[in-house]
């Protein structure tokens, strides 16, 4: 067949399908079988083109359609609350666990620090002023004042759904910030992990020793279930990422860093939908001066056990 | 197969600029319409800069478009190494992975990785498997200009058909005298000149064979 008249029998194909395509693209509403028939007649029009050494132009035209209608066909769609509720059911719990030593690992370069340096904050004053200076830590003294109405602020004006915002952006965004650095072999990583056990146990221990521990504890008992864990989890996902390429084992080296953003990322995920929730107690609920100690601790008991029930039993055998 | 064309550094980074404009002025319009609520005002406020910070491009990428605005208006698009539609967790990881790409500072990872890689990826398209791609791809070939056909010397094997073609095709880019260069590399497979042509060029004879090969007949 010569191309002047593959292009005269099939030009008018070609055309209605752009045309339907264009519909499609614009949101109207088209007949699927069809343009599922016309995109497979369009392909195999492409590779007999490619492959009889036709025209480039006639080619080009042909590709530009394909690749128009791949785009249509392949995007993903299924996006809703079913799927929604299997990722948080199963996926996300189980790909938290099939990544268990990196986890183990992101959790050892955090609490360690942070053990450490909440021992040494409560044997004397001298080691929180290693870390922070002394008008941060009188900021913290003053954030867990007795007398307050909401535990944890440092201005009395600044209102629940203001601190919400405030936790989503800095919290979440750190968490964020925290995965992304892990590309650099996983010391970026590690250093938020590390600061951030570093920082929280000196601020725990300091204001223990200063007599604010009866303020301190019941405010973080229960959104730090959520927080610390989301820290742990974005950071070990970050971990899995950078030391992915590092040892990257019979895989390429950019191959092996594909592989391990991909098994990355359900941790992300699971990370931001605990520092969501951590956001949400942390402005509502820990910060409220009236609930009585015995009642949040109690709620951060269950949350606690809540959290570790989740991450390591959900989603463990096959509901069918 | 379909052909990709990766875009390059300098479209990217007015992509990237664009966007960045209009995320400045989302953020300035949600200060200006929601900073006198108070502190309900301000908590909206962070929120929706948040968004705006990490979810903006991720939200874009999966819409239809497959592109932020910015891409969009510069005629890019993302997509997988293999050409398919972009992951939602590959935008999650390409857009993660700015944090490292803008370290130093000034997106310089970004950039370097960008310029020593062939497919133009930064670190995070490196991570995800995902190329950013001109939409329209640039066709320098234009249909071929009319012509009487005229048969050759000789049958042409399919590599010449398509060398001929393509040369065809090139028409209306070279200048006349680069056509008529290339056209006399071509010249043993003419027929012989009948002595009545008015012309001694070989470009309008060879243009009658590619007319030829595209099957016209006289």
């Amino acid at each position: 067949m010569t191309p002047m008249r593959f292009e005269a029998e099939y030009g008018p194909l070609w055309d209605d399908f752009a045309e339907q395509l264009s519909l499609a693209n614009q949101g109207k509403p088209v007949d699927a079988a069809l343009l599922a028939a016309r995109y497979r007649r369009v392909c195999e029009n492409l590779a007999l083109a490619q492959s009889r050494a036709y025209p480039i132009h006639l080619v080009a035209r042909l590709e530009g359609l394909a690749q128009n209608a791949h785009q249509l066909i392949y995007r993903r769609q299924d996006y809703g609350l079913r799927t929604l509720g299997r990722l948080l059911r199963q996926d996300l719990p189980r790909a938290v666990r099939a990544e268990g030593r990196c986890v183990l690992l992101a959790l050892v370069l955090f609490a360690l620090p942070l053990a450490l340096a909440f021992v040494l904050a409560l044997r004397g004053p001298d080691f929180a002023l290693h870390l922070l200076n002394a008008a941060q830590l009188r900021d913290y003294e003053a954030m867990y004042a007795d007398g307050k109405q909401s535990v944890g602020r440092l201005r009395e004006a600044a209102t629940d759904w203001q601190m919400f915002g405030f936790y989503v952006f800095n919290n979440i965004g750190i968490g964020f910030r925290c995965f992304g650095a892990g590309i650099l072999a996983g010391v970026g990583s590690a250093f938020v992990l590390v600061y951030n056990g570093l920082l929280i146990g000196a601020v725990g221990g300091h204001l223990t020793r200063a007599g604010l521990g009866h303020n301190f504890w019941p405010f973080v008992a229960t959104h730090s279930a959520f927080e610390l864990t989301g820290i742990v989890l974005s950071g070990a996902a970050g971990l899995r990422m950078g030391l992915g390429w590092l040892a990257p084992g019979r895989m390429t080296r950019l191959e092996a860093l594909r592989q391990a953003a991909l098994a990355a990322v359900p941790l992300v995920y699971t990370a931001f939908s605990l520092l969501l929730v951590a956001a949400v107690f942390e402005a509502f609920w820990s910060s409220a001066a009236w609930i009585a100690p015995a009642v949040k601790y109690t709620v951060a008991g269950l949350c606690w056990t809540l959290v570790l029930a989740w991450l390591l039993g959900a989603g463990r055998t096959h509901a069918r | 197969m379909l052909s990709l064309q990766p875009a390059g550094l300098v479209s990217r980074t007015m992509a990237f600029l664009l966007d960045l404009l209009i995320r400045l002025g989302i953020d300035l319009g949600l200060l200006m319409l929601l900073s006198s609520l108070g502190g309900l005002g301000n908590g909206l406020i962070l929120l929706g800069m948040f968004c705006v910070e990490w979810l903006y491009p991720i939200v874009f990428e999966l819409s239809r478009w497959g592109a932020t605005p910015g891409k969009r208006s510069l005629g890019l698009r993302v997509v997988m190494d293999t050409g398919l539609p972009v992951t939602p967790a590959a935008s999650f990881t390409r857009n993660m992975l700015r944090v490292a790409d803008f370290l130093p500072l000034a997106y310089a990872f970004g950039i370097v990785a960008m310029l020593l890689n062939r497919e133009c990826k930064r670190l995070g398209d490196l991570a995800a498997g995902t190329l950013v791609v001109h939409a329209d791809p640039v066709v320098l070939h234009d249909a071929l200009p009319p012509g009487a056909p005229l048969a050759p010397a000789r049958p042409l094997d399919s590599r010449e058909q398509a060398a001929i073609l393509s040369w065809a095709g090139r028409a209306k880019r070279l200048t006349p005298a680069r056509f008529e260069e290339l056209a006399q590399l071509a010249a043993p497979v003419l027929p012989p000149a009948s002595p009545d042509e008015p012309s001694r060029d070989a470009a309008p004879r060879l243009l009658g064979v590619a007319q030829w090969l595209m099957g016209r007949r006289a």
